[in-house]
């Protein structure tokens, strides 16, 4: 790795762990959300921008996560025990399906993803002796990783910073794997992967369980954090909501997804502060985004980044190109 | 001793029957081409020797394997690697990056997912060589879609040859291209070694007859005649396939 790409994470990490210091309480639960969801839709972010699965169920998973940790808590109180129940269950879920889903691609994937979520939104929200139906559920047990219980605001951020922070670079790494590579592989020439002699759809089917996995950690972590869990969790508008963030953020891009979390999430809580009609100055956002910014904010990003890189440079060597690849590209990974 | 296999083999679309009983014999080392007008099912024959696509009736053997019902990844595992007719690419990846993923396919770490792709040497290696040897090297870290036709037709053929075949499936690996590329490719498979056994489908009959131990002429989906060069040179009725007569004019584009 080149010294300016290290400097870059180690600066990455750094503004995470310090970013408490500028906060208030109230950005701390803010930012501590944002980087929840932010996990649940870089896993989205995965299937979608390298594997080329677009799901519109994939909210199902981060429920499972939420309802695994509420639904055991009452009898285990673990919280490493439940964390890997969460994710366990989400991955087992995601195998399970994705054998029957992986098959179908477009728009088939998309509504048959879609149709699974809302068969478990129905089940939690049908159930009422189990899941609490329609009023949910409340999740009292406290969050304790053997280390004490964590209850302040700003002890339960670096847990969610330490676990986007996890998520983020293994994925990193098994992007760069062989595993990732094929994966990437087959998003841009399935036919050829197969002539090649890879089996596509184990591949395919490991990506969606991984992403499943993913998504379940955050959604247990989501039921820690919120301490109350309902069939919203569940519900396609969750995912769909999950589905924008990843467009606006960046499709085919590792960080974009997060930025896109964070965009989103931020803004909805800015905007609904004023005006009970939020969703409509949302969506003209949304449309300007995808109209002019194609790629995404961090595509957006990149651009005054070299740009500003460029400026930096025309002082000494005259080139005024912006040259990709450089500093703030490899983040995006 | 033949190496590839085919009997019997019969395949239709919706109720058009495109191979009707198709038996083929390919000897170990052999240079096999398969030539015949258009919609004689050549290609055709190559998806379903390939697994691409399933066959009705008959059964496919690579060195004494059964391959035929076996899904199409599994060609590779046998020794048999193809060429599309249509350059079949990953556009957006550099060159570099095209041939890593197809030498990765026959590795064991193919589905490892925690040590980063650039520190498998023995890989890198590999495509550094494969890049010198085919004149690719300048080249690597061009995107696919940024190469011309020829070259892009040549890494083509670089993709199938990573998986080190025993049995390579060339499906036109002429077309499109200038003469100075077509000679260039008919060079590069007279200099194939022996231990590679080709078939391949070829329109151009100067490509044809410089490389053909053994000629199969596919007319109808029936396999009409094979033999060596010279008979299929002399035999007038392969001229009526091509040029009139049994086929129409406009068959052969």
């Amino acid at each position: 790795m080149k010294k300016e790409t290290v400097a870059l994470h180690v600066a990455f990490v750094a503004a995470t762990m310090l970013l408490p210091l500028i906060l208030t309480s109230y950005g701390l639960k803010l930012t501590s959300e944002v980087l929840i969801i932010a996990m649940f839709v870089m896993s989205l972010g995965l299937i979608i921008g390298f594997a080329g699965l677009v799901s519109l169920g994939h909210a199902a998973f981060f429920g499972i996560g939420a309802y695994t940790v509420a639904l055991i808590s009452e009898h285990v109180d673990n919280t490493w025990l439940l964390l890997i129940a969460a994710v366990v269950t989400a991955g087992i879920v995601a195998f399970l399906s994705g054998l029957m889903f992986i098959r179908s691609s477009g728009a088939y994937f998309l509504m048959i993803t879609l149709a699974f979520g809302q068969m478990l939104y129905a089940i939690a929200y049908k159930m009422e002796g189990v899941t609490g139906g329609a009023d949910g559920k409340a999740v009292s047990e406290s969050f304790n990783l053997g280390f004490g219980a964590i209850e302040s605001r700003l002890a339960f951020y670096y847990v969610a910073a330490a676990a986007f922070l996890a998520c983020y670079y293994l994925l990193r790494v098994f992007l760069s794997s062989p595993l990732g590579k094929g994966v990437r592989g087959i998003k841009e020439n399935e036919s050829r992967m197969t002539a090649l002699g890879y089996n596509t759809h184990l591949y395919k089917l490991t990506v969606y369980s991984l992403s499943g996995m993913m998504a379940g950690f955050a959604g247990a972590l989501y039921a820690y954090f919120n301490q109350y869990i309902s069939p919203d969790l569940l519900h396609w508008m969750f995912s769909g909501q999950a589905l924008i963030m990843v467009i606006v953020g960046g499709v085919g891009t590792l960080l974009g997804p997060a930025i896109g979390a964070g965009f989103f999430v931020i803004l909805q809580n800015y905007i609904s502060s004023y005006t009970e009609r939020w969703p409509i100055i949302m969506g003209l956002l949304f449309v300007c985004l995808v109209l002019y910014g194609r790629g995404g904010v961090i595509h957006l990003a990149s651009l005054v980044w070299s740009h500003l890189q460029s400026k930096r440079r025309t002082g000494r060597e005259k080139s005024v190109l912006p040259k990709e690849g450089s500093g703030f590209e490899s983040l995006k990974g | 001793m033949s190496l590839l296999k085919v009997e019997r083999v019969h395949k239709s679309y919706n109720g058009l029957q495109v191979l009707k009983n198709v038996s083929l014999d390919v000897q170990a080392g052999e240079r096999h081409v398969l030539i015949g007008p258009n919609g004689a099912g050549k290609t055709t024959l190559f998806h379903c020797m390939t697994g691409t696509l399933p066959i009705d009736e008959g059964v496919v053997t690579v060195n004494g394997r059964q391959i035929s019902g076996l899904p199409p990844y599994t060609a590779v595992r046998v020794g048999m690697a193809r060429t599309f007719q249509k350059n079949n690419l990953f556009d957006n990846l550099t060159v570099e990056e095209n041939l890593h993923l197809a030498i990765a396919a026959c590795k064991p770490y193919r589905f490892h997912f925690f040590k980063p792709f650039y520190k498998y040497t023995d890989l890198l290696e590999e495509a550094e060589q494969l890049l010198k040897q085919w004149d690719l090297w300048e080249r690597r870290a061009c995107v696919v879609n940024q190469l011309s036709y020829g070259e892009q037709r040549l890494l083509e053929l670089l993709l199938a040859l990573a998986s080190k075949p025993r049995l390579l499936l060339l499906d036109e690996p002429t077309s499109g291209m200038s003469p100075a590329e077509t000679a260039q490719t008919t060079r590069l498979m007279q200099s194939m070694p022996r231990s590679i056994t080709l078939l391949v489908i070829e329109h151009d009959m100067d490509v044809v007859f410089s490389i053909a131990d053994r000629i199969t002429v596919l007319h109808h989906g029936e396999v009409f005649l094979s033999g060596a060069p010279e008979e299929i040179r002399g035999d007038e009725r392969v001229k009526e396939i091509y040029f009139g007569g049994g086929a129409p004019l406009y068959a052969e584009a």
